[in-house]
């Protein structure tokens, strides 16, 4: 009787989530401009994703991302929370402002880097050039255009992370801290055998949803770059964008949509095992 | 208690009724994007006039954002979506009316003495299947602007040959002024106006012609020379160090300071002169891009904004052929280009009855005959955003990149947009081309 409230979320999800992503799976296996009636083909868009040189350009662009986003937001989320429990006067004033960056919308946060920190003729960049010093804009280069948005995103982003460890380690036992403490430990040592072992559930599951998240990375890339100058800031989000909306490719935009959801859905896979294994312990 | 039902009945049956009376029938307009004093324009020269001269009928225009085709498309196969219908353009239209998303207009048209008010030349391009589907709300075209105070402090005049420009580009780089002000970083499909440029005024109209109908392929020698051309001037620096950092505006900026010369822009460009050559719009000049060998001078370009139709799920078909009748009148030409120009130059044949502001600068108006009798004289070409199928557009718009940037060869580039086009002329999705 008690499985009838479950009913409710169970149409939302359903209809919202469980159809669409149906339908986007079989999709992947038809041709359709999004006008006329799809037609099937089979695996050919898979095999035309597999020859396309924009989806390998795209697909290491998404690798280098979770790359990125793997180690320095989280590095600097550990280290800005395990500052955050030492200080005990400013704690909620730092914690805002490590937020702030979080509840700015993507689209103003983009062309404020876009317009007034990069921009060569508006930005710091042309105010550093002014001063002698040759910047150059970084979305403007096929080699730095990828790590100019990153940049962008990892400030806009590493504060969730610092906010969510914290909470995190609040959870911490005082008394595991305190005996580490009186036994001479320092900070380096504090965080290496007590704190991070104490929260690498929280940290495990943050792993999991950067990789999820930075195969599904979208606004930032397609507000700053759209993907250019010529593809080298392209994943595979803006591509399967590009190819449903301007290209009228839709079965081909929902096999590259199924490829984004298979590295999402095997780093769930490790984490759910991952899970399993410590409850049995 | 029943004394206060009657009171609240009463003031129900009152309150239908009232409704009943003045009921009308709506008529549904999707928009794009305006400003708001360009919708404040809309308002009062489209709405209030409309809802005016129809009282069964009340107009509303929907501003949906720069996102509005896709919007239709998905209102649309839905059975949904607005009566009047702004699609992105004719390469659309095919798409859209072989799927039965759009009214035939032919009877409409007739109906409302169309064939009469507006150029030939366009309503052939809203023509699919021998039936009239679409009517484009505006022309426009690609050309050069330029700073006559720059030129006029250097001695220089606007070229007409592919070796003039270039020997002009070298003078200006030398002096350190940028050839070609433009930018693509607030709107990524800048890239293909100098692609339409190109192969419009260097291979010339004739062959895009042939090969948008798919007589010659996009690989031929004239447009390999084309993009090899267009290539050079990257190689050059004439487009600046920072084309990927400027927007449309910044490169306005640039024009009326006088660090960049030229521009190679469409008539769009029209709406920025305003602001950005406030008090000095004798100082800026526009012309047809230099012709290559063998190409008349001068090639425009011709595109189309977006284009009208009527939805074949439209709730009021003959309330939206009446929005659409009033859009194509010399009254709302005049009313609208007064304060919003190059969005909504109509086709209209016969503009002699219209009379501009004088704060609207004569520039605009000369140019825009100037456009019209090009047409007349067959020296127009053909934009790559009107005329080409949906995936080679897109293709155009990266690929040049690739060139730009050495990462792809012209002909790897050329045989990749011929590929695509190919395949998307068999499947249809051509517009029809008509014949020069």
């Amino acid at each position: 009787m008690y499985r009838l409230f479950a009913i409710p979320t169970l149409i939302i999800n359903v209809s919202i989530i469980l159809l669409p992503a149906l339908l986007t799976v079989v999709l992947a296996f038809y041709r359709w401009d999004g006008i006329s009636n799809p037609t099937f083909i089979g695996f050919e868009n898979f095999e035309k994703l597999w020859g396309d040189r924009i989806f390998w350009k795209a697909l290491k662009n998404n690798v280098i991302w979770t790359a990125l986003f793997l180690t320095f937001p989280i590095a600097i989320g550990l280290i800005a929370a395990s500052l955050l429990m030492l200080v005990r006067r400013g704690r909620t004033f730092f914690q805002v402002v490590y937020f702030l960056p979080m509840i700015i919308a993507t689209v103003i946060t983009a062309r404020i880097w876009q317009g007034m920190i990069y921009n060569p003729q508006s930005g710091i960049v042309a105010m550093l050039n002014r001063y002698g010093y040759d910047v150059r804009d970084p979305l403007s280069q096929t080699s730095t255009a990828l790590y100019g948005v990153a940049a962008a995103d990892l400030w806009h982003w590493w504060g969730f992370m610092a906010v969510i460890f914290f909470a995190a380690m609040r959870q911490v036992s005082q008394e595991q801290i305190e005996s580490a403490r009186i036994e001479g430990a320092n900070y380096f040592q504090l965080m290496r055998w007590v704190m991070i072992p104490a929260i690498m559930p929280t940290i495990a599951l943050m792993m999991v949803m950067t990789v999820i998240w930075s195969f599904l990375v979208f606004d930032f890339i397609f507000i700053m770059t759209q993907g250019g100058p010529a593809f080298t800031s392209e994943v595979l989000s803006t591509m399967a964008y590009r190819k449903a909306f301007y290209e009228l490719g839709v079965g081909y935009a929902a096999a590259t949509a199924l490829v984004i959801s298979l590295f999402g859905l095997t780093a769930a896979f490790f984490y759910i095992r991952l899970q399993n294994r410590e409850d049995a312990e | 208690m029943a004394h206060r039902l009657k009171i609240i009945s009463g003031a129900l049956v009152a309150f239908v009724s009232a409704q009943a009376v003045v009921a009308q029938d709506a008529v549904t307009w999707w928009y794009e994007s305006a400003n708001p004093e360009q919708q404040a324009a809309l308002t009062e020269f489209m709405i209030d006039k409309f809802n005016a001269k129809n009282p069964s009928d009340k107009l509303t225009i929907d501003y949906r954002g720069s996102e509005l085709d896709k919007q239709l498309r998905v209102a649309l196969l839905s059975g949904t979506g607005p009566d009047v219908v702004n699609t992105p353009g004719p390469s659309f239209v095919a798409t859209m009316a072989r799927a039965g998303q759009l009214m035939a207009l032919d009877d409409i048209a007739d109906e409302k003495g169309w064939n009469d008010r507006i150029l030939p030349f366009f309503m052939d391009l809203g023509r699919f299947d021998g039936q009239l589907y679409a009517l484009p709300k505006t022309y426009e075209t690609l050309g050069l602007f330029y700073n006559k105070a720059v030129f006029k402090e250097n001695g220089w005049t606007p070229p007409t040959t592919i070796p003039e420009l270039n020997a002009l580009a070298d003078e200006m780089m030398a002096k350190g002024i940028v050839p070609f002000g433009s930018g693509n970083s607030g709107w990524r499909p800048a890239n293909e106006w100098q692609v339409s440029i190109a192969l419009n005024s260097i291979a010339g109209p004739d062959n895009v012609q042939k090969a948008l109908t798919g007589q010659i392929p996009w690989t031929s020698q004239p447009f390999v020379e084309a993009i090899n051309e267009l290539d050079s001037w990257w190689d050059k620096g004439y487009f600046g160090p920072d084309y990927f950092s400027l927007n449309g505006e910044q490169v306005m900026a640039n024009l009326a300071e006088g660090t960049a010369a030229m521009s190679p822009t469409g008539s769009w460009n029209f709406g920025l002169v305003p602001e950005y050559f406030n008090g000095r719009q004798d100082e800026v000049g526009f012309v047809g891009f230099p012709s290559g060998e063998g190409v008349p001078y001068p090639i425009f370009s011709l595109g189309i904004g977006s284009t009208f139709s009527i939805s074949a799920a439209a709730q009021n078909p003959e309330g939206a052929a009446k929005v659409i009748d009033q859009v194509f009148s010399e009254e709302f030409y005049t009313d609208i280009n007064n304060v919003w120009q190059g969005e909504w130059n109509m086709p209209l044949r016969d503009l002699s009855g219209v009379s501009l502001n004088e704060d609207v600068i004569p520039l605009y108006t000369e140019s825009m005959a100037a456009l019209a009798s090009a047409v007349n004289e067959n020296q127009y070409g053909y934009t790559t955003w009107t005329f080409m199928p949906p995936a080679t557009n897109s293709y155009v718009v990266s690929g040049i990149e690739e060139v730009w940037l050495d990462i792809l060869s012209t002909e790897d580039f050329l045989a990749e947009m011929d590929k695509i086009f190919q395949q998307e002329l068999a499947e249809g999705k051509v517009a029809d081309i008509p014949a020069r």
